[in-house]
């Protein structure tokens, strides 16, 4: 058995709202292994949002270890939160993230910026990132002139171009119309199947039906 | 991130917002161009009033009556500039009698002062011949009826250096031209190349009569006597006047060079005093690009959010944040710094005491806007910096 890319070990998350303090996450332990695709379905206030941040290293654990990567999450400061967001995680999210006023091509390359990887590089690797996805002809196009599963489908670009070992998907079909899902979808398993560690987070058992494995969440606890 | 990554970045944005970065720069460039223009404006006039000092002659001191009088009946005479120029700290000493005179060459005549005195009031007055001669001890002791003139004269009356010794008649008298002075280049209505000069004694016989000058016009041998020679001069006159310690005296001793010294002094306060102000506005400018940025800090909030969770550190985004700030202050220092040095070549102009180029200035003005770039650009770029990817992300 390789070692697990996430590995959430007693994992709880606390909000202090006020005096209040209300429970995200409760006790929650989890592997995924490379090569795996997880969906983490539940309904809405189930915790999911908060999940996804965690895995994400958006947001750090009040208890509980994450490592990620075989690296533990919680020693991170904020600029080494940063870094390993970088370094690890291709975010794609419900609402795509892309930068306004930006072409596709900047886009997909601002993840390479971030890295310190030379102009020319970020220009072909984006390139080669969108040609892959079959947006060879919208390198220039800003988000506004794409549809949105064009523009979902850069996010995907934008997800992949800096090779990360871990996808981490937020209700990527969401915003989009059925057919447009079912690509992301066929998209995702596609990746999957050329070995990327997909985790997809949703509150759709039917697209939950795509993963190879699903993980309930409801009330901030593991279910099933 | 590099810097070149990061100017690139700043100049796309400011680049899909033309008008509110123009707007923006507005106020640095009209602060920096102030500024600019301003003390340009400051040290046209303080050169000025330099170039005059000079002119005026080395170690000047001027004694003159005082009291009523008018300029034909003084109480100094020809013989107090003798016993001036006998006292050890004086060099040269240059009486000096002045009328009004119309002067005809041929067809041209102009309404000229004419100025008796002697051969040493070139070295007094700092003149210098141009061509033929100055006056003469000679021409002075003989009285004779020569004449110099001054440059400005000179090209009113259409005289150039091939009419030394040709006659012109002053005041229906002929005289004969012996030289023409160098211009001194002053301007204003006490045009010091717009005057002839002929022996003392001349203007004392044809034209005021009497004995008494105007004026004497003393050059102390060295700078450090000034105040040594005047003091001995006013207890010579006070002497030859008959006064008593106690007497109003008759006469003043007068130090052109402290007075001017004193103008250039207040006119470069006053060039402080006016980039002072005009500082101000590069401050209030400096506020525009503070409320820009942060205005467009909580805009761009969503797009902070998306950079972060991309892999953007705090630094990246505090980075980005501060060279547009920069970039703006910078840009309008540079737009400022050309409309300052147009507004001073224009002014200095029209003042006719031409453009002063100060490099001082110009990088001085820089330097400030890129001052007033991070200053009123850093707090901006920390609040970006600071934000919380996951707000940042769910801000609409």
């Amino acid at each position: 058995m390789p070692d697990p890319i996430i590995s959430l070990d007693q994992v709880s998350r606390v909000y202090s709202m006020g005096r209040m303090e209300v429970p995200a996450l409760v006790d929650v332990s989890l592997q995924v292994f490379p090569g795996e695709f997880v969906a983490i379905v539940g309904p809405s206030g189930s915790g999911k949002t908060t999940m996804m941040n965690i895995l994400g290293c958006l947001d750090r654990p009040t208890h509980g270890q994450y490592l990620l990567a075989g690296t533990p999450v919680s020693e991170l400061d904020d600029d080494g939160l940063a870094r390993l967001r970088s370094l690890t995680i291709g975010f794609i999210f419900q609402s795509y993230n892309l930068l306004p006023r930006t072409t596709a091509l900047d886009n997909v390359a601002t993840p390479l910026l971030y890295q310190g990887v030379s102009r020319r590089e970020r220009a072909e690797r984006a390139r080669a990132a969108l040609e892959r996805l079959g947006l060879g002809d919208r390198l220039d196009h800003e988000p506004t002139e794409l549809s949105g599963g064009q523009q979902q489908r850069v996010a995907v670009a934008r997800a992949l171009v800096t090779e990360p070992a871990l996808i981490l998907a937020d209700e990527p079909t969401g915003n989009l119309d059925s057919h447009s899902g079912a690509e992301v979808l066929a998209l995702l398993h596609e990746l999957n199947a050329a070995g990327r560690t997909i985790v997809l987070i949703t509150h759709d058992q039917g697209v939950a039906e795509a993963a190879g494995r699903q993980v309930h969440l409801r009330d901030g606890r593991v279910v099933a | 991130m590099t810097f070149t990554e990061l100017l690139r970045l700043a100049l796309s944005r400011l680049r899909t917002h033309r008008l509110r970065a123009a707007l923006t720069m507005l106020g640095v460039i009209i602060g920096v161009a102030s500024v600019v223009a301003l003390v340009g404006v400051g040290q046209g006039t303080t050169a000025n009033i330099t170039s005059r000092l000079a002119g005026l002659g080395t170690n000047l001191l001027t004694v003159s009556p005082t009291g009523r009088g008018g300029t034909t009946s003084t109480n100094l005479t020809l013989d107090d500039a003798t016993a001036i120029g006998q006292l050890a700290s004086v060099g040269a000493v240059a009486p000096e009698i002045s009328t009004s005179q119309t002067i005809k060459a041929g067809t041209e005549s102009e309404s000229v002062t004419v100025v008796g005195t002697t051969n040493a009031y070139a070295s007094v007055r700092a003149y210098d011949v141009w061509q033929g001669t100055f006056l003469t001890s000679v021409s002075v002791d003989q009285k004779l009826r020569v004449v110099v003139l001054g440059a400005t004269t000179a090209t009113n009356l259409g005289l150039g250096a091939s009419d030394v010794g040709k006659q012109v008649t002053i005041g229906g008298l002929p005289f004969q031209v012996i030289g023409i002075l160098q211009a001194k280049g002053g301007t204003g209505f006490q045009n010091p190349d717009d005057q002839v000069m002929v022996p003392v004694a001349v203007v004392q016989k044809y034209f005021v009569g009497g004995k008494s000058v105007r004026s004497i016009g003393v050059s102390v041998a060295r700078a450090d006597e000034m105040t040594t020679a005047s003091a001995e001069i006013t207890s010579l006159l006070t002497e030859r006047h008959g006064l008593s310690s106690t007497d109003t005296a008759d006469f003043n001793v007068f130090n052109q060079t402290q007075l001017l010294d004193a103008a250039s002094s207040i006119s470069g306060t006053l060039t402080l005093l006016l980039g002072g102000i005009a500082s101000i506005s590069l401050v209030v400018g400096g506020i525009g690009i503070m409320n820009i940025m942060l205005v467009s800090v909580r805009e761009r909030t969503r797009e902070i959010g998306i950079r972060k969770e991309i892999g953007a550190r705090g630094r990246d985004i505090l980075a980005q944040f501060l060279v547009e700030a920069l970039t703006l202050s910078l840009l309008g220092g540079l737009i400022g710094i050309l409309v300052g040095l147009v507004a001073s070549a224009v002014i200095g102009q029209l003042a006719g005491w031409g453009f002063h180029f100060n490099p001082a200035t110009v990088a001085a003005a820089v330097l400030f806007s890129l001052a007033v770039g991070v200053v009123f650009g850093v707090w901006p770029a920390r609040q970006a910096a600071r934000l919380d990817p996951i707000s940042a992300l769910r801000y609409e």
